[in-house]
């Protein structure tokens, strides 16, 4: 699924700590199905979340979110978070999310401008994350050009496919 | 220009063939794939997402691939058999020669004991261990699902080239294993992403003496602390490491002598206390005096941190003529068939069993539970790699991790104690 960086999210945030990790985010091993996930999610953390999460939603998180396993947020799109916009990403969590186009946003200073409930606007144009209510903001980290490319193809085994198809299409061109 | 192992790793590496530095995004030439039990989903579910019908079209290169049904193994539900199943056939459709199918054990442990990897190659895997290669001065590096389908069609894969942080260890090696230990010690001291994205170079007086199986426990918690590749110097124990293992040529990594570290960080462990990370996060450490005490359910010793032969050693060493607590469940499970074999002819799985220990089928079973889930307010320490809330089964038990001696100590007294108190021989 092709995810324009360019769109403005706007939404309410859940305020979640540091080091937040996979096992809280992807409780696979006790809930082996999406359906259980969705009603299992963060719940380590605030049982209320799989709840009580509507459509639209941000997740706003400190350092270190993602931390521990290879395993994808994928539960966090189902349940319908817009983006998660955090001080700072594990790197294989970030990894996920560029590969699955799932928009992350690292902000640094974010947990010092919004409290959980308020609404947060994440302009990745203008690089900057907003406190609707103060308009206290922060800038965040911009992808290079290539990272912006996956998210454009909708994630990695859709680049990848292209990519295939191009070589495909050249061999086949090159026979003839 | 002088370079640390990260850089000479990628540069050698690179795809365009350029040297690159700290910082730099390359497009970088993969050695090999390490596919464990979710080898299914790059395979299928991946393809199918990116609109492949029938699946991967191919792999790159049938031979660079290695797929190890790790985490399920034997399956223990019938989704699980199902899904190994479709492993298999898959396996098969795309003529990959290196499958560890019908053999128990943790994949990157396998690794090791098959000469899968090798020092100076760049290997990645699904899994956020593969990061332990790096013991044996190899790039392993975690990937993820997304990234392999990328790397099963085309071998090669985008990264940033990190920058590196030294870590010297100084001190003398006692007569058990302190790996969990040290880097515990500087989960607490520095917090558990003080390597965030960064290369991890070992060295130090300490190194030389460490062995393989330490080395290994300190690599794979290198995802514990944020990094993207932890290295050990190549030496003579890699060398004798190597030498049954592989009869490929490899080039180790060295790194120049005026290599830039963005950091240095060290540490003398000969007045190192024995550590324990409390509920329920990794840098939630003190030493083990602060947890004394605590009652426990459960002590584990196994992983791909820490169920190595040294690991298990200590555990028969110190149960020998002893009983594990009543009441309390000891689940020791090696980290792989080769590993359980070593135990055996060593006479130490007879003192695990004498003693009351559960001895476990090699896997990751009892670290991300399949095996031993844990109840509401119990207890568990633990010599594995997490301690996560709900990493046991209920997020409402506790978690503590420590090394190998630590858990057998808890064991053996029914509570958390330093390990000094419990055993007078050390």
């Amino acid at each position: 699924m092709s995810f324009d960086l360019n769109q403005l999210i706007k939404g309410k945030v859940w305020k979640f700590g540091d080091s937040i990790e996979t096992d809280a985010i992807n409780p696979y091993y006790r809930y082996p199905t999406m359906e259980e996930l969705k009603q299992h999610t963060m719940e380590a953390y605030r049982p209320e979340f799989p709840k009580e999460v509507k459509p639209g939603d941000i997740v706003v998180a400190g350092r270190n979110f993602g931390c521990g396993s290879s395993r994808p947020g994928l539960v966090l799109r189902e349940v319908g978070v817009a983006a998660v916009v955090v001080e700072s990403v594990a790197r294989l969590f970030l990894r996920n999310n560029i590969s699955r186009a799932i928009p992350i946003f690292m902000a640094p200073g974010i947990t010092q401008i919004v409290n959980d409930g308020e609404v947060l606007e994440v302009d990745y144009p203008a690089g900057i994350v907003r406190n609707s209510r103060t308009g206290a903001s922060v800038t965040m980290r911009k992808f290079p050009p290539m990272i912006e490319q996956i998210f454009k193809a909708g994630g990695l085994p859709e680049f990848a496919r292209a990519r295939y198809e191009a070589e495909l299409a050249k061999q086949a061109g090159s026979a003839r | 220009m002088a370079m640390t192992m990260a850089e000479k790793l990628f540069s050698r590496h690179n795809l365009d063939g350029t040297p690159v530095v700290a910082g730099d995004i390359l497009t970088a030439r993969i050695d090999g794939a390490m596919c464990h039990y979710h080898a299914a989903e790059p395979m299928m579910e991946a393809a199918e997402q990116a609109g492949f019908k029938g699946g991967l079209p191919r792999v790159w290169d049938p031979d660079r691939v290695f797929v190890l049904l790790d985490h399920h193994q034997p399956a223990l539900s019938q989704s699980l058999a199902d899904s190994n199943a479709a492993v298999r056939r898959e396996v098969e459709r795309l003529g990959i020669t290196c499958f560890h199918d019908a053999e128990p054990g943790i994949s990157h442990q396998m690794m090791a004991d098959y000469g899968l990897m090798r020092p100076g190659e760049l290997v990645v895997g699904n899994d956020s261990h593969t990061i332990s290669y790096g013991a044996i001065n190899s790039g392993g590096i975690g990937i993820t699902r997304a990234d392999m389908f990328y790397v099963l069609l085309f071998g090669e894969l985008w990264f940033q080239v990190p920058t590196s942080l030294k870590v010297v260890l100084n001190g003398r090696q006692p007569n058990y294993p302190i790996a969990k230990d040290i880097i515990l010690y500087l989960a607490g001291l520095y917090g558990d992403d003080f390597a965030g994205s960064m290369s991890i170079e070992y060295s130090g007086t300490l190194v030389p003496q460490l062995s393989i199986d330490s080395r290994m426990c300190l690599s794979a918690h290198g995802v514990e602390v944020g990094a993207k590749l932890a290295l050990f110097p190549y030496d003579d124990k890699t060398r004798e490491f190597m030498k049954s293992r592989t009869d490929k040529p490899y080039e180790p990594l060295v790194a120049d002598a005026d290599a830039k570290y963005e950091k240095e960080i060290v540490l003398n462990v000969d007045d190192m206390p024995f550590m324990v990370a409390k509920p329920h996060q990794f840098g939630n450490v003190g030493p083990v005096s602060e947890s004394a005490g605590v009652k426990i359910n459960q002590a584990q010793i196994g992983s791909c941190a820490n169920g190595r032969f040294e690991d298990i050693e200590i555990a028969a060493r110190l149960l020998d003529g002893r009983r594990v607590a009543k009441g309390v469940r000891l689940l020791i499970s090696p980290a792989s068939q080769q590993v359980y074999l070593q135990c055996l002819k060593a006479g130490l799985i007879e003192k695990l069993v004498a003693a009351g220990a559960h001895v476990i089928t090699p896997g990751c079973g009892i670290c991300q539970p399949k095996v031993g889930f844990i109840s509401d307010k119990e207890v568990c320490i633990t010599a594995t790699t997490r301690n996560f809330k709900g990493r046991k089964g209920s997020i409402h038990a506790d978690i503590y991790l420590g090394g190998p001696l630590t858990v057998v100590a808890a064991a053996v007294a029914g509570k958390i104690m330093d390990p000094r108190e419990v055993f007078s021989e050390l």
